[in-house]
């Protein structure tokens, strides 16, 4: 384990920030240290889930990972890109503006290695749909915190359907009220109620 | 009608001082599904909250009714411009959301890092009185007047409904300094501060608490109502470990409902997300004089196992088996809570949290009836 992805996963701020760019003057491959702040953020979901980290944790280890990310972004060569895990769209169903638990997820996700397209908030069916075509995203992920929102993951579904989409499209529902009962309604391939759970399941997707 | 007020204010107040009552009473927190069910734009009953309170009443009624009304329409009481409760913005149905939709709150920066040396400087109603003109670009005489016109229509609803024989409940709206910080910063933001700069965070929130104290103990006493409305959310176990809960969640809860209950106050902890690893905490709040309302994420019956014979369970039949599950599947569920979380009293049955506006009729009907069969046999022995 580096110094610097245990850093990240100690949530040193300032010494993060100093390594990368002790690390960026010394010459040290980017995409080296970008697996590097990635080992570093995979600590943080596994502290999540093992009871010692909190979402407190998992939003300032974002902070840190996207400041450090900042500095090593600008020197990773176009001909050598970082290859995602898969690209995925997020977005808040229609009807619904709670933001909270989809950005959380879709920092988390760009840690992890996914291409992470971000649709918004109170995102209707054909948007979602349009998003998921232009970017030619694999997953799906739809939030939302009220039942009102249930209706429109169904229409997205079924829109992603008629579009002739859902075949090569995994779609994952999200949220504190979502449960197994939604899913099924919703007619989506995975549901969770927890953002770091929610991970392992798209990378599940994105590994076939 | 005067001795159904005082059966239901007695059976209230039996399970909140940890008695057995004749039978389950029930508080569901129902407006917006009031509404909609009465065929009401949710914009309609925001533009005049009496049309929420008669949607309400009539909703009542098809019911079958039940025993508290958390609050007399769809207003929250604070009843001048010293809000209690964080300023935040707001998407109301018919101005910024569609008609049908809906209340939903704003998550969006309105304090700046700024503001937190304002607040400790001038308390919180010193800020205030700076930051609301400044924020809403009107001054505070009409911010007032606004306040206490709509402090009148929320008093001729609890007057509607005490004549209707049911009690309201909200006497006065508060939030701790972590849920009014965390939504006015917004949740990262918040939590960023809190991680950085936890000793000015501090100061920040002793510069509050006192005044959101003091506010509450105003609002009591022009409403005449003794429960005071309590929203936690942000501070739970679901956000923070239990070191922060220790040094900016709990000793502020603690100072506030110690305070209320001295004040001869019932606070309603409406505690949204999971609290199961808070709960060990809320054995010392005073006995009796707290409800612990949970919205279904918290593990109800660990809340009954630790808090049996101190506090007060509130809860918590779940939004989304209201909304798509069937009618066997909710007396089922609100069995077991009458069971397990009604054993020897001290539990009211309640929606977790806001009854989603797409629930079915018929499955709220369900819920309330199971509270009205559920009698506590030789309750008076």
């Amino acid at each position: 384990m580096s110094e610097l992805a245990v850093a990240i996963a100690e949530l040193k701020e300032d010494e993060v920030n100093r390594l990368v760019r002790e690390k960026i003057e010394a010459g040290v491959d980017p995409l080296a240290l970008v697996d590097e702040c990635r080992e570093g953020m995979r600590l943080v979901g596994e502290r999540h889930r093992t009871g010692d980290y909190f979402l407190g944790e998992l939003i300032m280890s974002g902070e840190i990972f996207k400041n450090a990310m900042g500095l090593i972004e600008p020197l990773l060569k176009a001909d050598r890109p970082v290859h995602p895990l898969a690209r995925m769209v997020v977005g808040t169903a229609k009807g619904d503006i709670h933001n909270i638990g989809k950005d959380i997820v879709a920092m988390l996700l760009k840690a992890a290695g996914f291409e992470v397209y971000d649709a918004g908030i109170d995102v209707p069916p054909e948007v979602f749909v349009q998003k998921v075509r232009e970017t030619e995203s694999t997953i799906l992920g739809i939030s939302g915190l009220l039942t009102t929102s249930f209706e429109s993951m169904k229409l997205t579904v079924q829109a992603l359907e008629a579009a002739g989409l859902r075949d090569s499209v995994k779609v994952i529902v999200g949220g504190g009220i979502v449960n197994e009962m939604v899913q099924k309604y919703v007619g989506a391939d995975a549901f969770a109620d927890d953002a770091p759970e929610g991970i392992e399941i798209c990378k599940s997707f994105a590994q076939g | 009608m005067e001795d159904n007020l005082k059966t239901r204010v007695n059976r209230l107040e039996t399970v909140i001082s940890l008695g057995i009552p004749d039978r389950v009473p029930s508080v569901p927190l129902i407006a917006q599904f009031a509404l909609r069910y009465r065929g009401v734009p949710q914009s309609d009953g925001y533009r005049n909250p009496q049309t929420t309170n008669r949607a309400l009443v009539e909703t009542f009624d098809a019911l079958g009714g039940w025993d508290g009304q958390l609050a007399a329409n769809l207003i929250w009481v604070n009843s001048s411009w010293r809000i209690s409760a964080a300023p935040m913005p707001m998407r109301v149905p018919g101005r910024q959301a569609g008609d049908h939709e809906p209340l939903q709150a704003v998550e969006m920066e309105i304090f700046t890092k700024d503001d937190y040396e304002a607040i400790i400087k001038r308390g919180w109603n010193g800020f205030l009185a700076e930051f609301l003109p400044r924020a809403t670009g009107r001054p505070l005489e009409k911010i007032d007047a606004t306040q206490k016109k709509l402090l009148k229509i929320y008093m001729d609803d609890v007057k509607t409904w005490h004549e209707k024989g049911v009690p309201v409940l909200s006497g006065a709206t508060t939030c701790d300094p972590t849920m009014i910080l965390s939504l006015s910063r917004t949740l990262s933001q918040f939590t960023l501060d809190l991680y950085r700069q936890p000793d000015m965070m501090q100061a920040v929130m002793d510069a509050m608490v006192d005044d959101l104290i003091q506010n509450v103990l105003d609002d009591t006493a022009v409403t005449g109502l003794k429960y005071v409305f309590f929203p936690l959310e942000r501070g739970s176990g679901f956000f923070y470990p239990l070191r922060i809960f220790e040094r900016f969640g709990f000793p502020y809860i603690k100072k506030m409902a110690d305070a209320f209950a001295a004040a001869g106050l019932i606070s309603i902890l409406h505690f949204d997300t999971d609290w199961t690893l808070n709960l060990p905490y809320l054995k010392d709040l005073p006995r009796g004089k707290c409800i612990c309302e949970l919205d279904s994420r918290t593990d109800i019956f660990k809340a009954k196992e630790i808090l049996k014979g101190h506090m007060c369970i509130m809860g918590d039949v779940p939004a989304t088996l209201l909304s798509l599950g069937t009618e066997e599947e909710v007396v089922n569920y609100c069995n077991k809570l009458h069971e397990v979380v009604g054993k020897d009293g001290g539990f009211i049955l309640s929606t977790g949290c806001e009854c989603p506006i797409d629930a079915k009729f018929e499955n709220v009907k369900a819920m309330l009836a199971t509270a009205r069969s559920h009698t506590y046999p030789g309750h008076d022995k």
